[in-house]
């Protein structure tokens, strides 16, 4: 777009900024001169050729005739014996105690005289709005998962009440798995979700549980990026060090 | 029977209809539209809204019209609003505080003086001056829930629709002009 257009298209965005600046405040929308608004928007409109400009130019238009709206209120209110100069008002307002205030409005005060009752429709909404309604367990769990049971924490004991763990095998798997690491890591870094990776969610969740107690008993350290988030696990041959820390890691 | 007695009990039986419609809230708010009024009493229900407002006097009640945005009867809103101003005290046991009112008649009067709408912010950082800001924060918001006030979608504040029905503001802005006058 040539340089005179952009300027022209600038002065139509300009004043539809104006206008709406106007009617989102409380200025006086006479500031808003309508007639030389209206010749400029008259003189350009022969000049243009895109149909995006010839819609900005429609919306400032509109613009101009919400403010004309505005000006017709202004008129009125002015007329009214309701218009005072605001200064004053805010002055005399400034002066007034909280008591006079608060007398003045009661004085001119009518409070509306009415009864909220039920009513039988009322009455019959509620019922079928309670007998339809889903159990609070059942509700969400098409987009939130099963809210019935509460993620809890099980124990190393709990585990091998359930007979998911012996202290035998627990001591030989916590080994094998360091010994996995070790191996695939090769002195290195490994990404610590391909490591607990395993085909069934239930032996993903073993194989995370059970690296959590190799990098507590300081066999292994977990490294988070703190840019890109990505955990990383790597074997060590000492205890942790005397900075340690939790973290929690979600596994899906 | 004669035709003046049928005619005096059609009266007063369309009068009781009249008082239970104000009474017995229907809508979101209170009051009848003429439109409705028209439905259960007749297109004569103007004139039996003024035989009941008369009846009500003695009960310190009145039939009170708020014009509707389109101005014609039929948008015109009606209610049963109490004929005499209740007293600060009493207000305040309805479970109004005084600077709760005293942020009202502020409000209403700036909104007024601005050609009926006012800045939110604009009318925060006035009330504060008087007012402590979680006062102006809490009064606000109440009376907007109210309808007392109304807020657009730009912020803006205008007087709502309780206000133009309980609020007799020409009184209010003369009361608050003539008070300050009365300070030192």
């Amino acid at each position: 777009m040539p340089e005179k257009e952009d300027k022209k298209l600038e002065d139509i965005l300009r004043l539809i900024e104006l206008c709406k600046s106007v009617q989102s405040s409380s200025v006086n929308p006479f500031e808003v001169d309508i007639k030389e608004k209206l010749m400029m928007l008259k003189k350009h409109l022969p000049e243009w050729q895109l149909i995006d400009v010839m819609l900005k130019d429609s919306e400032a238009l509109q613009q101009l005739v919400g403010i004309v709206r505005l000006q017709d209120q202004w008129i009125k209110h002015r007329a009214s014996s309701l218009y005072i100069d605001p200064m004053l008002l805010e002055l005399k307002i400034r002066l007034l105690t909280r008591e006079d205030l608060a007398d003045s409005f009661v004085k001119c005060w009518h409070p509306v005289a009415q009864v909220d009752q039920l009513t039988a429709r009322g009455l019959e909404k509620a019922f079928t709005y309670w007998r339809d309604l889903i159990p609070l367990s059942e509700r969400f769990r098409d987009g939130l998962g099963n809210y019935a049971v509460a993620p809890g924490q099980l124990n190393f004991d709990e585990l091998q009440a359930l007979n998911i763990f012996t202290k035998e095998e627990f001591e030989t798997r916590l080994n094998a798995i360091h010994g996995e690491l070790v191996q695939k890591a090769a002195g290195g870094e490994m990404d610590y979700r391909r490591f607990i990776g395993a085909p069934t969610f239930e032996e993903t969740a073993v194989r995370a549980y059970l690296v959590a107690f190799v990098v507590t008993e300081g066999r292994a350290t977990i490294r988070v990026d703190p840019l890109t988030e990505e955990i990383f696990l790597s074997s060590t041959d000492g205890p942790a060090g005397t900075e340690t820390k939790s973290v929690a890691i979600a596994i899906t | 029977m004669s035709t003046g007695d049928g005619e005096r009990a059609l009266l007063e039986r369309k009068m009781r209809k009249a008082l239970q419609v104000l009474i017995l809230q229907r809508g979101r708010n209170p009051g009848v539209k003429g439109w409705e009024m028209k439905r259960y009493l007749g297109k004569d229900y103007k004139t039996i809204l003024q035989v009941l407002s008369g009846d009500l006097k003695q009960l310190g009640m009145e039939v009170h019209e708020v014009p509707g945005i389109e101005g014609t009867d039929d948008s015109t809103r009606f209610l049963l609003r109490f004929r005499e101003s209740p007293t600060l005290s009493e207000a305040e046991s309805a479970g109004f505080r005084i600077d709760d009112l005293a942020v009202l008649a502020s409000s209403i009067a700036m909104i007024n003086s601005r050609q009926g709408r006012v800045g939110r912010k604009e009318l925060e950082t006035f009330l504060r001056e008087k007012f402590p800001r979680w006062r102006v924060d809490y009064s606000l918001e109440r009376f907007i829930k109210r309808g007392y006030l109304d807020q657009d979608e730009k912020g803006l504040l205008r007087i709502g629709w309780r206000t133009r029905a309980e609020v007799d503001e020409k009184s209010l802005m003369t009361l608050i002009l003539a008070r300050g006058e009365a300070a030192p």
